[in-house]
């Protein structure tokens, strides 16, 4: 198991940068679903009334293991956008 | 035998039971309404919230002791859910096991209703954006996965037979790639998967929480020290870390309480010292799914 941190992490992904509204579609980066050991990111569509629910059009990236991020900021480096922060 | 053995093994293992593959078991438990709904979503099953319970952000609240036992407790009640009024949301009646390569080929040869095909790994794709087909779905699940053009792998035959379902199973094994076998929804098993850890939701909510998605194997490994020559190919075939080397003794060292049973250890050792025994042999772990 991997220990709590003290004090806890937060990460924000900027929705305006990546995702459904963004400049990048992350389906055609995942540079930071790579990079992450963990991983701490989840690709996931999102729902949209109107879209093909077999076949989704909308994605976007998420941080769901946050408590077992490291804080070692490859993600930010590797995020062609900029659109990760990591503070705590 | 673990508790989904006594349930539904009839006298056996939970996954040795035919009628848990069958047609009839499938309109029993509703596993048409059930895959279509879940199947859908089941990339978003880590942001959806169950429940009123949000996954996304709240490992903090799991590694905390008190708070973190309460939690496990309301949601492996939600996983192993089998009441009628089961929600299909999330991942409600969802539940899976590692197994020895030779009982997963055992199900594929034997059990498995088909059509059986093969499908792009949807944990992987949600954890790397990488498509990997892996996954070995049966019957009623191939079917209803046909309709989401995203798992479904180019230049893999579709359906296949069992011969070559077995093969593709073996093939990752050697990968080291672990075996691990579902109910989706319990009691009706519809996939075996080859899974690695963290990149597998079930092995990670288990092996990282401590959340009954998985269970570890009927098996647990056991060592020969007698036969050990310390050649150590062993340590980086284990996926959850029970393996150690010590320069020392020069050899390994297995942390039982680590080992989750799926024998690919064997693999890597040339010396024959690692073999599987079953779980409830040895007094250690048994009973320790
Ligand atoms: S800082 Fe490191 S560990 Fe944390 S999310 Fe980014 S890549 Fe992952
Ligand atoms: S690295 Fe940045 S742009 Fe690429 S998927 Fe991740 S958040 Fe989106
Ligand atoms: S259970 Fe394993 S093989 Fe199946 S989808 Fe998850 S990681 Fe992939
Ligand atoms: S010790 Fe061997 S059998 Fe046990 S989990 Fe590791 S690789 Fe699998």
């Amino acid at each position: 198991m991997i220990a709590v941190r003290k004090g806890k992490t937060k990460i924000l992904i900027d929705l305006s940068k990546c995702g459904p509204d963004g400049d990048i579609d992350p389906r055609n980066c995942t540079k930071c679903l790579k990079q992450c050991d963990r991983p701490v990111f989840h690709l996931h569509h999102v729902i949209v009334d109107g879209d093909d629910s077999w076949d989704p059009s909308y994605w976007q990236v998420t941080p769901v293991y946050i408590s077992q991020c490291t804080r070692c900021m490859r993600c930010i480096d590797v995020c062609p956008v900029n659109a990760i922060s990591v503070s705590w | 035998m673990c508790e989904w053995c006594l349930k539904h093994g009839d006298g056996g293992k939970w996954y040795f039971n035919a009628r848990n593959y069958q047609k009839e078991l499938a309109e029993e438990t509703n596993a048409v309404e059930h895959l279509n709904d879940i199947l859908k979503v089941f990339d978003r099953s880590g942001v959806t919230p169950v429940y009123g319970m949000k996954f996304a952000g709240s490992g903090y609240k799991l590694q905390t002791p008190i708070v973190g036992r309460v939690v496990k407790r309301i949601i492996n009640r939600v996983l192993h859910n089998e009441g009628p009024k089961r929600k299909h949301i999330g991942v409600d009646g969802h539940f899976g096991q590692v197994l020895p390569i030779e009982d997963a080929s055992y199900i594929i040869e034997n059990l498995a209703t088909e059509p059986l095909t093969l499908n792009y790994c949807v944990c992987r794709y949600m954890c790397r954006g990488e498509k990997d087909a892996r996954c070995l779905i049966f019957g009623v699940h191939s079917e209803i996965v046909d309709k989401i053009p995203r798992y479904i792998p180019e230049n893999v035959k579709r359906p296949m037979d069992r011969e070559e379902a077995t093969r593709m199973l073996e093939s990752f094994s050697e990968q080291g790639l672990v075996s691990t076998v579902w109910f989706h929804p319990v009691p009706f098993i519809s996939a075996i998967c080859s899974c690695e850890n963290p990149d597998c939701m079930g092995i990670r909510m288990r092996h990282d929480y401590d959340i009954g998605l998985l269970y570890k194997a009927e098996y647990v490994i056991q060592f020969n020290p007698d036969l050990c020559e310390g050649l150590r190919a062993c340590v980086s075939a284990c996926q959850f870390g029970a393996l150690s080397f010590s320069p020392t003794k020069d050899m390994v060292n297995v942390d039982l309480d680590k080992c989750y049973g799926c024998g690919n250890c064997r693999n890597a050792c040339q010396h024959n010292a690692l073999t599987l025994v079953p779980r409830n042999d040895i007094k250690q772990v048994a009973g320790r799914y």
